[in-house]
């Protein structure tokens, strides 16, 4: 029994690295509209198929396609935002309310698409690193790591130190970080907070599009995944405390050993329950996050 | 001496690393009108926030009536008797000015048909009975304003707090809203009440408490205060600025 | 007014209980029962969106609860039907009482992805529970009485409609449920507790959609988590709502109506490509939202405006708000 614990907590941990990636691009769009964006998991889905049928047509290892699937989802998310930007700038009504509505109407469409689209078969995409895997034996324990799974945690460590750095570094960073804190106060600061927002909100849909093709290589993928995608999402946001950050991986390598735990040792079936769990646990004991630093 | 209706002492309030209140005590009598004064991020609104409820202060201790109100919510808080105005006026756009004031008057009258007639004499003595079918959003600056006023009447308080609800209007408007004030402290309420505008304040107050940097830099009778060097130095370099 | 409104609803009422004498057709019937209850679950997910101001995603959770707690009382416990209904009401409202714990203190924001997670886990829970019959479902014993259900769907419905009518648009309840909706920290200033106050709100939203799904599950005779915990449910309550018009009771009953005729006539047709189903409710509530975002009552009506000039054209004795200027 306990001699599968270590593997558990090296496949959470793993696996954990994509949904940093994930809730951080989720947590930077929170951060500039203001919104939760309940296509999170569409998104990552949509990135899947592209995937998996640029792989199926031709023939490359999937993890090439990488940048591609960034361009061609980072394009959609900032042809997207203005009119996310447009309900939220709407005068009647509650357009906080609406934006939610509309993100929700959005996560319908894409999903009854894949459906029609891509069927309800569940497919997976076959990466040449798919089948590696090496063992390590530390002491008397003795775990195997996947190979593509340890490129996924390269490729999440990958992605948040370029987005670290675009945030911490650069002037776009800094209008970000502005808009984030105050959005009144950006406007007056000059920073253009329409386009600021268009730019984020593509970095987001592409870093969940990409995402969700090493999901795939991972995991198996179907048009129906997003839900549970989203629920990750909002797991790993809320437990780290709605925008904080530094709060982001804790929990995201929290959900993956949840998850892992699960796979092993219970029934799948039981990990959105988990999940759900945890999540009212602390909304009830620590409303702020983990840590007590949301907003 | 006769027993404070309000009583503040060494309230402390921090924000992160920022003293935005830092030990101010002071007392309000009933019926009295108490000026708070200082520049632009003295403390004044951190101040109303404290008493009413919506920060709980960092230290410190407020009595209303003699009874220890630290950390209430805001919501008790008014129904004991506090009523309070925002600066930035928070009106509930999409309903009716009646409504609006409805809302408040259920803290006193729990039945639907009393606490409208409540609202309709608020807004008669208020000047607002005129546009209570309009919807809040459609207001003027002054009229909502007015309407904070009517809104926080509504609650029949004790105490009212009044953070610049003169600020902004024409002279008319703003004579009227003095005059509302005046009545209002004749009719018993104690008033503790913000303004930046030095004519208005140095003629309704009882006496004024000044602030800077969130500290009490000296309370006393307007005629007093204005002599305080202190005072003069803090303040009216300030007040040159901000006079509309 | 009240008389005219009075009648109006009388001879609907009367032409909805006299509707099976002249019109008997089984599937007929059928379709009316089953909008009957669609505007219940759209003005009670209104009760949380349109006037409080929260989104509920989870509000299928309570119609599947409430369907679990009939079809489990009486088939593992064997009470009579009618027994089961206030159980499933009280279930369901328990279920909110317990979600909204934690999350009604919270931003909106909290209170969308909490109750969208617990919908996810009731489902789950409905899988891999015993009780419930996994994701074979429970079979009920079937009463085949269109009639029946027809009546009773429609007493509880209308009687949930004019409960939420009065507590919403005539009891103090409802302004001070719209004062949280306008404007949350004005309204403490006021003497209103929101966490309260929205907690009843989403008890009151929950119990009659609990109920809902007691009768559903009667009617229909077989339950499973593929049918009554579905998205579709809340994801379809949420269309007619929003497509009717937020914060008012009428829109979500129009919406309701014609968002069922639509589905009615579109599966007759398009049985075949039930998804795109889903495509064209995403669609209809993305471009109401960016088009119609008053729905479409509040867009008939010029929502604030027009209402009340609507208003004062049918009535008689409204002499409040003269001549005023609307922008
Ligand atoms: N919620 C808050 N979080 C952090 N800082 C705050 C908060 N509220 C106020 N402050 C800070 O506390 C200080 C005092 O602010 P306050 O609003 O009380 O000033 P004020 O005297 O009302 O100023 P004004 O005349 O401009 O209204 C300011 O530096 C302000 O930035
Ligand atoms: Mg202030």
């Amino acid at each position: 029994m306990f001699l599968l614990l270590p593997q558990a907590l090296v496949d959470g941990f793993l696996i954990g690295g994509i949904y940093v990636t994930i809730a951080i691009g989720f947590s930077l769009a929170y951060g500039v509209m203001h919104i939760i964006d309940f296509a999170v998991g569409e998104w990552i889905m949509l990135g899947a198929f592209l995937g998996f049928y640029l792989t199926k047509w031709l023939q490359i290892e999937p993890l090439l396609f990488l940048p591609l699937v960034f361009i061609v989802f980072a394009a959609i998310g900032y042809l997207f935002q203005p009119v996310i930007h447009r309900v939220l700038s709407g005068k009647k009504g509650n357009p906080l309310l609406m934006a939610l509505v509309f993100t929700f109407g959005l996560a319908l469409m894409i999903k009854g698409l894949g459906l029609t689209v891509f069927g309800f078969y569940s497919h997976s995409i076959p990466s040449a690193l798919s089948a590696g895997s090496f063992s390590l034996e530390i002491g008397s324990l003795f775990v195997t790591v996947p190979v593509i799974r340890l490129t996924g945690l390269i490729y999440a460590l990958a992605i948040t130190l370029a987005l670290h750095y675009l945030l911490k570094k650069t002037d776009f960073g800094l209008a970000v970080r502005a808009l984030s804190q105050n959005k009144d106060a950006a406007g007056l600061m000059g920073i253009n907070a329409k386009r600021t927002s268009s730019y984020v909100y593509g970095i987001y849909v592409g870093i969940s599009a990409m995402s969700g093709v090493l999901i795939g290589c991972i995991f198996s993928i179907s048009a129906q995944m997003g839900s549970q995608y989203t629920v990750f999402s909002f797991f790993v946001v809320v437990l780290a405390g709605m925008g904080y950050l530094s709060g982001v991986p804790w929990a995201a390598f929290l959900l993956g050993v949840v998850q892992s735990f699960f796979l092993i040792y219970f029934n799948p079936g039981w990990t959105l329950l988990a999940v759900f769990g945890i999540l009212y646990a602390v909304l009830l004991v620590s409303p702020k996050g983990l840590f007590g630093k949301g907003v | 001496m006769t027993k404070p209706l309000l009583s503040v002492e060494d309230l402390t309030k921090t924000f992160g690393g920022l003293h935005a209140v830092e030990e101010v005590s002071f007392q309000i009598q009933q019926g009295e009108i108490i000026g708070l004064i200082g520049p632009n991020g003295a403390g004044k609104t951190t101040i109303f926030n404290l008493i009413s409820g919506y920060h709980p202060p960092t230290r410190g201790r407020i009595a209303f009536n003699g009874r220890d109100i630290t950390g209430r919510r805001p919501y008790e808080l008014a129904r004991l008797g506090i009523g309070r105005t925002f600066q930035v006026v928070k009106p509930f756009p999409g309903l009716t000015v009646l409504e609006n004031v409805v809302i408040a008057a259920f803290a006193r009258h729990p039945k639907r048909a009393d606490a409208e007639r409540h609202a309709w004499q608020i807004l008669e003595s208020t000047g607002l009975a005129g546009r209570a079918g309009l919807s809040a959003a459609s207001l003027t600056l002054a009229g909502r304003k007015r309407l904070e006023i009517s809104k926080a009447l509504a609650l029949e308080p004790q105490l009212l707090l009044l953070d610049e609800v003169v600020a902004g209007l024409n002279p008319t408007e703003a004579d009227q809203t003095i005059k509302l004030i005046l009545q209002l402290r004749d009719s018993g309420i104690s008033i503790l009440v913000v303004e930046h505008i030095m004519r208005v304040i140095m003629n309704i107050s009882d006496s004024i408490l000044v602030l800077n940097f969130g500290r009490k830099i000296a309370m006393g009778k307007p005629a007093e205060v204005t002599r305080n060097p202190e005072v003069v130095k803090a303040y009216l370099g300030e007040e040159a600025a901000c006079k509309p | 007014m009240r008389w005219r409104n009075l009648l109006w609803i009388g001879i609907s009422i009367a032409g909805l209980l006299l509707l099976p004498k002249f019109f008997p057709d089984p599937f007929f019937l059928r379709i009316v029962t089953e909008v009957f209850m669609w505007v219940g679950l759209a003005i009670t997910w209104d009760v949380m969106a349109g006037y409080t101001g929260y989104l509920n995603f989870g509000h299928g959770a309570f119609f599947g609860i409430g369907a679990y707690v009939t079809a489990i009382l009486m088939m593992r416990s064997g009470w009579p039907f009618a027994a089961t209904l206030p159980v499933a009401g009280l279930v369901a409202g328990a279920a909110a009482l317990i979600a909204g714990l934690p999350t009604l203190r919270l931003k909106g924001a909290y209170f969308a992805i909490a109750t969208w997670a617990l919908a996810l886990a009731v489902q789950q829970m409905a899988l891999v529970l015993d009780i419930t019959g996994g994701p074979d479902g429970m079979r009920l014993p079937p009463f085949l009485h269109p009639q029946f259900f027809f009546y009773l769907m429609l007493t509880l419905v209308t009687a949930t409609f004019a409960l939420l009518w009065f507590l919403l648009e005539k009891a103090p309840f409802g302004l001070k449920v719209k004062a949280i909706r306008e404007d949350e920290l004005g309204a403490m200033a006021l003497g209103i507790n929101p966490t309260t106050i929205k907690m009843q709100a989403f008890i009151l939203s929950a119990i009659p959609a609990g109920v809902l799904g007691g009768i559903y599950a009667y009617w229909i005779t077989f339950i499973d988590p593929a049918s009554v915990l579905a998205d579709i449910i809340t994801d379809q309550a949420m269309v007619m709502a929003v497509f009717g018009g937020l914060g008012t009771l009428i829109g979500p009953l129009i919406g309701a109506v014609l968002i069922f005729a639509f589905k009615t006539y579109f599966w007759a047709y398009l049985a075949d490509y039930q998804v795109l189903y889903l495509i064209i409710l995403g669609g209809v509530i993305a471009l109401t939202v960016v088009f119609l975002p008053n729905g479409l009552w509040g867009t008939i009506t010029g929502y604030t405006g027009g209402r009340r000039i609507l208003r004062k054209a049918l009535s008689v004795d409204q002499p409040q708000g003269s001549g005023e200027k609307e922008t």
